[in-house]
């Protein structure tokens, strides 16, 4: 990478950094105070990337805002549960619009981990390093990662979790062998894991 | 104690993160998940790989604000997620296949389809959609070489089998795509349980595997 080009890697992260941690101390705020303000700036900056998200994978304009709507609602109303250790804002968001949204579609929630399973194996096989990054306080290294990434696997990548496509229909869609698909999606997330590794060792 | 050795791959625990999975394909990855760490902080990253996405994406029109939604919560009652059924305990199984289940595995309605091979379904759908079912399979018993179309999980959850990838045991998940063949056979002295689930109708290649496919329906 020329000089140029690290700089604004580096100006683009610093930038991801400050508006993860800003969003952080929204979601923060809401939780223990019942923050409107801190509320309105986390509203301004996900609610129309919400919208887009279910734009994206094909929900009708009426349909997608009212359900941005609920979803921003559930994030207001939930705000006390999100844990700023476990997971970035971002991830947090999207994982309450990509459930919200199944539920919606199928009438059935999602099927997830029980965190109250007493089945539930915690840890002593301690995962190996490669497994051990911090998600929450990395996630701008993982969008510079992303960011990164060969066009090819980036697009596969935006069409699954943006288009709702499965690798199957990605293939037909992009009249490529689903193979192909499969390893561009395992190339991308190796790529991922390995750059939150170096970062996680310096 | 974690004896996991077989786990999920990138790509499935990608498409679970983008929620493209049907709901017998996230019941066996939610099983997996369960007993198994390592591919719980997979599976994270998975996640965060969208929240990453979701930062960079678009910004659609809104018709609505912040205000109105402070407005809505004076007004609307709590947004239940869908209900999900409730569990027997102590069936000795993750929570998400113990939801599905009448009562203890010995107990359940299974229906035989060949010597030593039984099967309890657990998908009302029609087969081409694909399969969702606990298979049963006793001591030494072997299966018809197969392939699938798509996609097929399966989830020890008791005894071990082994096939050309290695043996698998309870908690292991064997995440196979659509051109592997494989031939399992039961190599615990107790039967060999497991959760399986395909995308597409599995294709069995001899003749005896021709004549079982519409009696077992994987």
């Amino acid at each position: 990478m020329d000089a140029e080009l690290l700089q604004k890697t580096k100006e683009a992260e610093e930038a991801s950094k400050a508006l993860t941690k800003r969003m952080r101390e929204n979601l923060i705020a809401i939780g223990k105070n019942r923050d409107e303000a801190a509320f309105q700036d986390l509203y301004e900056h996900f609610a129309g990337r919400i919208k887009s998200f279910l734009l994206g994978k094909g929900m009708q304009e009426a349909i997608a805002e009212e359900l941005t709507q609920e979803i921003m609602l559930i994030v207001w109303r939930r705000a006390e549960s999100y844990d700023a250790a476990k997971a970035a804002p971002s991830t947090w968001l999207f994982t309450i619009a990509r459930n919200r949204r199944i539920d919606y579609l199928r009438g059935n929630s999602r099927i997830e981990v029980e965190l109250d399973d007493e089945l539930l194996e915690v840890d002593d096989s301690a995962p190996t390093q490669a497994e051990q990054v911090n998600l929450a306080q990395q996630s701008a290294v993982l969008e510079t990662a992303l960011n990164k990434l060969p066009q090819e696997q980036r697009q596969v990548l935006h069409l699954s979790y943006f288009r709702g496509q499965s690798h199957g229909a990605i293939a037909k869609w992009l009249d490529l062998p689903i193979g192909t698909v499969k390893s561009r999606i395992r190339l991308a997330m190796q790529s991922i894991r390995a750059e939150l590794v170096a970062e996680e060792i310096e | 104690m974690n004896t996991i050795s077989h786990h999920l791959t990138d790509e499935t625990l990608q498409e679970y993160a983008a929620g493209v999975l049907s709901v017998s394909m996230e019941t066996l990855i939610a099983c997996h998940l369960t007993l198994c760490p390592v591919c719980r902080a997979r599976a994270d990253m998975a996640d965060a790989i969208g929240g990453a996405s979701l930062d960079s994406e678009q910004t659609a029109a809104l018709t609505g604000s912040a205000s109105d939604i402070l407005a809505m919560d004076k007004t609307l009652p709590t947004i239940k997620p869908a209900e999900l059924p409730p569990v027997a305990a102590g069936l000795g199984v993750p929570k998400p296949l113990a939801r599905l289940l009448p009562g203890p595995l010995a107990e359940l309605p299974w229906k035989s389809f060949g010597p030593g091979m039984k099967q309890y379904n657990l998908s009302p759908q029609p087969r081409k959609e694909g399969a969702f079912k606990l298979l049963s399979l006793d001591p030494g018993s072997r299966m018809s070489k197969h392939t699938h179309e798509h996609r097929e999980l399966t989830f020890i959850v008791s005894g071990a089998y082994s096939d050309e990838l290695g043996q698998f045991n309870a908690g292991d998940i064997s995440d196979l795509s659509g051109d592997h063949h494989h031939m399992p056979h039961v190599v615990s002295d107790v039967p060999c349980i497991s959760l399986i689930a395909t995308d597409a109708p599995v294709k069995f290649d001899g003749l005896f595997g021709k004549i079982v496919q519409p009696f077992v329906g994987i």
